[in-house]
């Protein structure tokens, strides 16, 4: 469809916030994370086993917080109980820094996005 | 000599996009393949530097048809040789211009919303811990536990709020709307962010509509950028297959 | 191996007047993250990722990180540079209403 030379309508685009700092910020944060998405070229194969294997591991551990705080709001856990297993879930997740931190994958690059089944974590 | 790409047209006598300058300096010209037409530059080098200039630059050669052709842009720093290009363009015909034909007449408008009131959440009654929760004699395990628990709550009323927003959104926009593209952030205050595929007949109403929807929620954030060249939505089929890096 | 990084584009007074950092950070939102993708043998040719976090930083930067960018690059063995462009802000950015 071709708008007609009287059609007012400039192709540039127009911005409209009354909230520009707080909009800013946000999108810092947006493409201060991009580069690592963008290089859509093959990655070696022991990285992109990697990631698949974290990201599967670190989906396992969010599961399993969930579920620890579950059972504390229940009233479930005693508070030696609550202890432990908040430590033990503390050492797992300095465990999986650690390991991101090896094969130089950030939070953002172990977001699996699958489509229609939606994100995996 | 690689050549930068930046939109791909059908078969038209648009020739705009050769008037303006592209990335790194470089003229603009017009290649057709069968029904096609892509707009390139030359290139020199292997990588393009993500700088102002050369980021605005593409942006211009892309826009530079919109007024007459709803282009199909390609990502920012997209080079290519002549004869991958090529290649490119006869083995994907048929895809492309499905996809021409489904964006064909229409722009893209930007609505991203910021709920504030995230900040508000720690108040809402389900964060007041149980008498039995007290963390008077916390160890570190506890205490990490329940800052996880205040997370996980948080994490649980901003996704309800989200979608919310987003369902309220669409039912105010959708007669103006061909197709949308929503992405959700609860992590932090970023909560929507929502590509509209607006038919140019229509861009008035939804013009109209957004701006009474603003002013329907001031407890809401908005920040709103329009018409774009309909860069989300070239890809949606393919989405899936790039995040697992098949080709 | 480090690619040519064409320049690095600084504003002379490096205003970060909110309006056009905005600008520019929605146009980036839209041209990095979306668009058509050449695959197979074709990848995304961008500026490796150092590269690209430098030219992301200076791009919206502050009067510091500029600073910052340029005292980094006077330590690194340079290839040879062209002259700052210069950046008309004015007239190539949207207005911001």
């Amino acid at each position: 469809m071709m708008l007609s030379p009287e059609n007012p309508h400039s192709a540039d685009p127009e911005f409209e916030t009354a909230h520009a700092e707080e909009f800013v910020q946000q999108l810092r944060q947006i493409t201060d994370t991009l580069p690592s998405r963008i290089n859509v070229d093959a990655q070696s194969v022991e990285q992109g086993l990697a990631k698949l294997v974290l990201t599967l591991i670190e989906f396992i551990r969010r599961l399993l917080e969930k579920q620890a705080v579950r059972r504390m709001e229940g009233g479930d856990l005693s508070p030696e109980q609550i202890e432990e297993l908040g430590l033990a879930l503390m050492k797992l997740e300095a465990k999986l820094q650690e390991l991101k931190a090896q094969f130089g994958l950030a939070d953002e690059d172990l977001n699996l996005d699958l489509g229609p089944i939606g994100r995996l974590i | 000599m690689k050549l930068y790409v930046y939109y791909l047209s059908g078969g038209t006598s648009v020739r705009e996009a050769e008037s303006v300058s592209g990335v790194a300096g470089c003229a603009v010209r017009l290649m057709s393949v069968g029904q096609l037409t892509v707009a390139v530059s030359e290139f020199a080098g292997d990588a393009v530097a993500i700088t102002r200039e050369n980021v605005l630059a593409h942006e211009r050669v892309v826009r530079s048809v919109l007024r007459h052709t709803t282009p199909l842009p390609f990502r920012f720093g997209t080079l290519a040789t002549e004869a991958q290009l090529q290649s490119y363009l006869q083995s994907q015909q048929e895809l492309l211009q499905s996809k021409l034909q489904f964006v064909s007449g229409c722009v893209e408008m930007s609505v991203k919303i910021i709920w504030p009131g995230v900040d508000t959440i720690e108040e809402v009654p389900a964060f007041r811990t149980n008498h039995s929760l007290d963390s008077t004699k916390d160890g570190a395990g506890a205490a990490f536990l329940k800052a996880k628990r205040r997370e996980v709550l948080v994490e649980q009323i901003a996704t309800a709020k989200a979608a919310e927003i987003a369902s309220w959104l669409k039912a105010r926009l959708a007669p103006s709307i061909r197709k949308d593209q929503v992405t959700i952030r609860t992590r932090d205050k970023l909560v929507l962010a929502a590509a509209h595929l607006v038919d140019q007949s229509f861009l008035d109403n939804y013009r109209r509509e957004l701006r009474k929807a603003r002013d329907e929620r001031p407890d809401l954030h908005f920040l709103t950028s329009g018409p774009w060249p309909p860069y989300s939505f070239v890809n949606i089929d393919l989405e899936f297959k790039t995040q697992f890096g098949v080709s | 191996m480090r690619s040519t990084f064409e320049e690095v584009l600084v504003d002379g007074e490096v205003d970060s007047l909110e309006g056009s950092d905005l600008s520019l950070l929605e146009t980036l939102d839209h041209v990095l993250n979306r668009g058509l993708v050449i695959a197979g043998e074709i990848t995304i040719a961008v500026a490796d990722i150092d590269l690209v976090f430098v030219g992301l930083n200076v791009l919206v930067s502050s009067v510091e990180t500029a600073h910052e960018v340029l005292r980094e690059r006077e330590q690194q063995a340079t290839l040879p540079a062209s002259n700052a462009s210069e950046v008309s802000a004015g007239s190539e950015l949207p207005e911001i209403e």
